[in-house]
């Protein structure tokens, strides 16, 4: 499993393959706010697509809604989850 | 492609389930029954290893969960749902019991609810699927005694338009079919007299068979279809 800057470059090409995000992942800062104004500007839908590729990609499982709201905030709150499971 | 078809003892769900066993060589068809299945176990030995039952009640979150899982470990995948079982209870309003009001929205609308929820996760997985929510034309031209049926398929259609939105992105389109007359046994209470006077109704004066309404449910099923979704698709013989 990749850690570290790989993993984060990884991540961002999976948001971008798998929400078809029309910018390339090289743009994506690590702290990026992924949504809301000012940041990615991603929607619930986008959230759902990227919470079953997170489980496809990274194997990690994102059980609730209250769990997803303190991952999905960047890919950096994305990597570190991933790096901390189970 | 995998396909779980709800409803399958019934005439429609046994005449989709034949229609895609007959047209698609590679068609991997899954009857959802309950405890009446002698006719989709007739199916499923003239298919023997291309069509095979799985136990589901419509209506249960929990046999939903088991019934996807008991698929998905299976083939790895489900490709395709159609969300075929329903029932009617007719009654005028004013007279209509509770439970021939709770029971209807239940077995056409919540199933549809709880069938859809329980395919999104392992579609998404795929980037591919293909939801067919078999409606009604009473959705849009709701007769008499049907306030519970109509409502109930109407709020299949609108769920279809709605969820089709969210899961766009996803690979998964979602469609609703809206059969008027098939002959099914849904038809077979009817008296000759009731009959004659339905067909004069229908521009083409005649009831459709299931594999009319099968061969728009494969279209919709299809990889070709993949830019068709929240649609609405009526098969009545042009009543409108």
């Amino acid at each position: 499993m990749a850690q570290g800057e790989e993993l984060r470059s990884k991540i961002k090409e999976v948001m971008v393959e798998e929400l078809m995000l029309d910018f390339d992942a090289a743009e994506i800062a690590d702290q990026t706010a992924i949504f809301g104004a000012g940041g990615l500007g991603l929607d619930s839908v986008d959230a759902l697509q990227l919470v079953v590729a997170i489980e496809k990609h990274f194997g990690l499982k994102i059980a609730d809604a209250e769990k997803a709201k303190g991952v999905l905030q960047s890919v950096e709150t994305i990597a570190q989850a991933i790096e901390t499971k189970g | 492609m995998t396909t779980l078809i709800t409803g399958a003892n019934g005439g429609l769900g046994l005449g989709i389930a034949r229609y895609f066993l007959e047209k698609e060589p590679d068609a991997k068809i899954w009857l959802g029954v309950r405890a009446n299945r002698t006719n989709a176990d007739a199916l499923a030995a003239e298919f023997s290893g291309r069509c095979v039952l799985v136990d589901l009640e419509v209506t249960s979150k929990d046999s939903w969960e088991a019934a996807v899982a008991t698929i998905t470990e299976a083939d790895g995948r489900l490709d395709v749902l159609v969300n075929n079982a329903g029932l009617h209870r007719d009654h005028l309003l004013a007279t209509m019991p509770d439970e021939a009001w709770s029971s209807v929205i239940a077995a056409n609308l919540d199933s549809v609810f709880l069938g859809c929820r329980a395919v999104i996760r392992p579609m998404m997985l795929n980037r591919f699927g293909r939801i067919i929510n078999i409606a009604s034309l009473s959705a849009i031209l709701p007769p008499l005694g049907q306030t519970n049926y109509a409502a109930a398929k109407a709020g299949v259609v609108a769920l279809t338009q709605t969820l089709a939105k969210e899961v766009a992105r996803s690979g998964i389109t979602v469609n609703a079919v809206l059969p008027g007359y098939i002959q099914t046994e849904a038809l077979a209470h009817m008296d000759e007299e009731a009959a004659k006077r339905a067909k004069a109704g229908i521009p083409m004066r005649r009831f459709g068979t299931p594999a009319e309404v099968a061969a728009a449910v494969r279209f919709l099923a299809c990889h070709d279809a993949a830019y068709v979704t929240g649609s609405a698709l009526k098969i009545d013989g042009g009543i409108f």
